[in-house]
């Protein structure tokens, strides 16, 4: 069977439970060691002790036997004392005594190394009948010849204890691990609830109800940032929501219009019976708006893609002057018609790295846009530059009636027009501006209004610096089309989440 | 010469079959991709003209279908998409053209009278209307014993007019084909039609018989005689 993948609280405490069982552990385990090492030397202090006090018991017949005053319980010693197992040896190793409680078993058997050096040596043993004990021996001088006293203390009452010490730790450690299970548990529903409840906020919110935002508490803890940037985003899924809804009801206003005159033209024209060059008019009047039409719906098109990142750049690097002037020579026509003058100024080396259709496009709808709303008989100007920061500046400036403050924010949003029914006449749907802002975001730059004192107008398109290297190959140079796919996507939605033109 | 026409809407079919036999082409209709093959394969055409989007089988999936059974008559696809992507998915299928809609009528003849022709070019030198003559290697224009001075933009659409002389030209031929510009935009169909109104002045002026007309919401057409 295949386990259910477990849930977030469900595995923090287990995991917390598995640290706390293994810290337990450790830690009982360390006690314990700690324990019989505190009480062996106990045992040891106590061992040297007795030790001491057998010896200040011994004497010796003047033949030389060894004599024990085993009643020492009757001397200073308290009867708390455990029963010492005493072995004496002499220095080859012959057993001079043993107590009645050692009997006939061996205390640590023949002569170890070390035996008789002078000093306390201690060890554990383990007797003939299975014993545990401890033992403490020293060598001494007993009238003038040396013994080695061997004493035993019983280590079972230790072990007993450490039994004891251990059995309560693990008796008591699924209790702990329990209690601190159960408040792990609520622990972590308890930090996660937040989350369940942004969970179920965020459920709430869809399209229609973007307007929602989530309520941070501390926007500086890790929730309060998680948040924070839910919240973020959903503001800027707002925004674009808004601007796709007033695009789309714009777009469907300007479609409407083309569509109304087609349909009254039309019913107007088959209800009177006129000649056939009446109906020629009517017909030639709805060929118009539906060219209108689908100019309008190519424009509309373009942006779509535009906004849905569909546009790649394919970028070459070439002097931008030349470009100017192409643009400028296929709009004189329309600036004679003005009889406006159009100048060209500018280094011809310098060099911008893009895709040559946008811009031309972009410098197309600026020049139209100068030579629409300019006087006749004015002067248009057209400068490309390089600024301080080695960016590209190219100025389109007129000497029109300049644009009414209120208006210059809104120049560069789709479907603007600073006088709608003017505007209509002279065929512009309003998009030349955004899609030429568009154009410019699209290579890296920004195109923004210049009204200095309010007549005339200075469009400024600025475009990045080359990247050096491309800066220094000949003006011929193509970069290949493969490399623009690296580029950011371009997008339209970008146009009016970008900073208000300053 | 016998067009095949593969197209669904059938008012844009109806259209087109008028128009067409108004040039006096004689016109199949059919109306989805499957009977397009059938009669394809079994009677002769000099051209087949396919929508991309029908029921059943696509204009794409005929096209191959035809290619693949040794069909060689020119193509000419009408489709509504005009990504990139959808033009060479119909060129690798074995289209020779392509058109977009919403197109002109004046484009879809004149690329049909194209590709009728293509194999048999023109070598012409002298292209001429009533009594507007062009010479096409001297860069001369003579309209009856006046000649005609016309910067090199007019010439350029003057010759257009004439190697299309009867047929309406529109907008979006002469911003494709005299100012060869992909993308169409505003300014530039104002451009075009201060050309032609400049273009007008040095032909027609002072004289009676008008040679350049404007087909109101179509485009211009280049002709002797009146315009109606």
């Amino acid at each position: 069977m295949k386990l259910r993948p477990l849930n977030v609280r469900t595995r923090l405490t287990l995991w917390y439970l598995a640290v706390l069982a293994a810290a337990l552990l450790i830690y009982g385990a360390s006690t314990s060691l700690f324990l019989v090492f505190q009480l062996r030397s106990q045992l040891d202090h106590r061992a040297i002790e007795d030790l001491e006090t057998i010896k200040g018991l011994l004497s010796f017949t003047s033949d030389g036997r060894l004599l024990f005053h085993s009643n020492y319980q009757d001397q200073s010693y308290p009867t708390k004392m455990l029963d010492p197992l005493i072995e004496i040896l002499a220095a080859d190793g012959t057993l001079l005594y043993r107590n009645e409680l050692l009997g006939n078993r061996s205390l640590g058997g023949s002569l170890q190394p070390g035996d008789m050096s002078g000093s306390y040596t201690m060890r554990s043993i383990r007797l003939s009948d299975g014993m545990l004990v401890r033992l403490v021996s020293r060598q001494y001088i007993l009238e003038g010849r040396p013994r080695l006293i061997r004493l035993g203390l019983s280590e079972e009452s230790l072990w007993q204890r450490f039994r004891e010490v251990l059995v309560g730790l693990l008796l008591g450690l699924p209790l702990v691990l329990v209690f601190a299970g159960l408040g792990g548990y609520f622990l972590a529903r308890h930090a996660l609830s937040p989350i369940e409840r942004m969970a179920r906020r965020v459920h709430e919110i869809n399209a229609e109800r973007l307007n929602a935002r989530l309520y941070v508490e501390n926007p500086h803890d890790e929730l309060g940032f998680l948040g924070s940037a839910f919240n973020e985003t959903l503001a800027r899924l707002e925004r674009s929501f808004e601007q796709l809804r007033r695009f789309t009801a714009d777009a469907s206003h300007e479609l409407r219009t083309p569509l109304t005159a087609i349909r009254s033209v039309g019913e107007v024209g088959l209800q009177k019976s006129g000649a056939a060059q009446d109906y020629r008019e009517v017909i030639s009047s709805m060929l118009e708006e539906s060219a209108r039409l689908t100019r309008l719906v190519d424009s509309l098109l373009t942006i779509a893609r535009a906004d849905s990142g569909q546009i790649q750049l394919e970028k070459t690097t070439a002097p931008l002057v030349p470009l100017v002037r192409d643009v400028t020579s296929l709009l004189d026509v329309l600036a004679e018609e003005k009889s406006q003058k159009v100048s060209v100024a500018g280094d011809d080396t310098i060099q911008v790295q893009g895709d040559g259709t946008i811009l031309r496009q972009v410098l197309t709808n600026l020049l139209d846009n100068a030579i629409k709303y300019s006087y006749s008989g004015s002067h248009i100007s057209l400068r490309v530059s390089r600024s301080g920061d080695g960016a590209v500046v190219v100025e389109v400036e007129d000497d029109g009636p300049g644009i009414p403050p209120e208006h210059r924010d809104k120049v560069f949003d789709r479907f603007y027009r600073i006088d709608k029914g003017r505007s209509r006449d002279m065929g512009g749907a309003g998009l030349g501006l955004a899609i030429a802002k568009w154009g410019a975001e699209a290579h890296g730059g920004h195109l923004r209004l210049f009204c200095p004192n309010g007549t005339g107008c200075t469009f400024r398109l600025v475009l990045p610096q080359l990247p050096a290297t491309d800066a220094q190959l000949s003006s011929a140079t193509i970069t290949p089309a493969s490399e623009s796919a690296d580029q950011p996507s371009t997008s339209l939605a970008n146009l009016n989440v970008s900073p208000p033109i300053t | 010469m016998r067009i095949l026409l593969v197209e669904d809407e059938r008012k844009v079919a109806k259209a087109l079959q008028e128009g067409l036999e108004a040039e006096s082409y004689s016109i199949a209709v059919v109306h989805t991709g499957d009977e397009g093959f059938l009669r394809v394969t079994s009677e002769p055409f000099d051209l087949a003209v396919l929508d991309v989007m029908l029921p059943g089988r696509s204009g794409i999936e005929m096209l191959s279908a035809m290619r693949s059974q040794g069909i060689k008559i020119p193509v000419l696809l009408l489709t509504a998409k005009d990504t990139l992507a959808d033009r060479v998915l119909g060129l690798d299928a074995g289209a020779d053209d392509y058109l977009v809609k919403p197109f002109a009528f004046p484009e879809l003849s004149a690329r049909i009278r194209a590709l009728l022709r293509r194999g048999r070019p023109e070598s012409v030198s002298t292209l001429e209307v009533d009594d507007l003559r062009m010479d096409v290697v001297s860069h001369t224009i003579t309209r009856g014993d006046r000649i005609l001075e016309l910067t090199a933009k007019e010439f350029e659409l003057l010759e257009y007019l004439l190697r299309h002389q009867g047929h309406v030209v529109s907008r979006e031929m002469l911003a494709k084909d005299v100012w060869k510009v992909a993308v169409r935009h505003t300014p530039l169909d104002n451009v075009i039609d201060v050309h032609i109104g400049r273009l007008r002045r040095k032909v027609d002026n002072g004289l009676s018989n008008k040679l350049i007309h404007t087909v109101r919401g179509v485009g211009f057409v280049l002709k002797a005689g009146a315009s109606q």
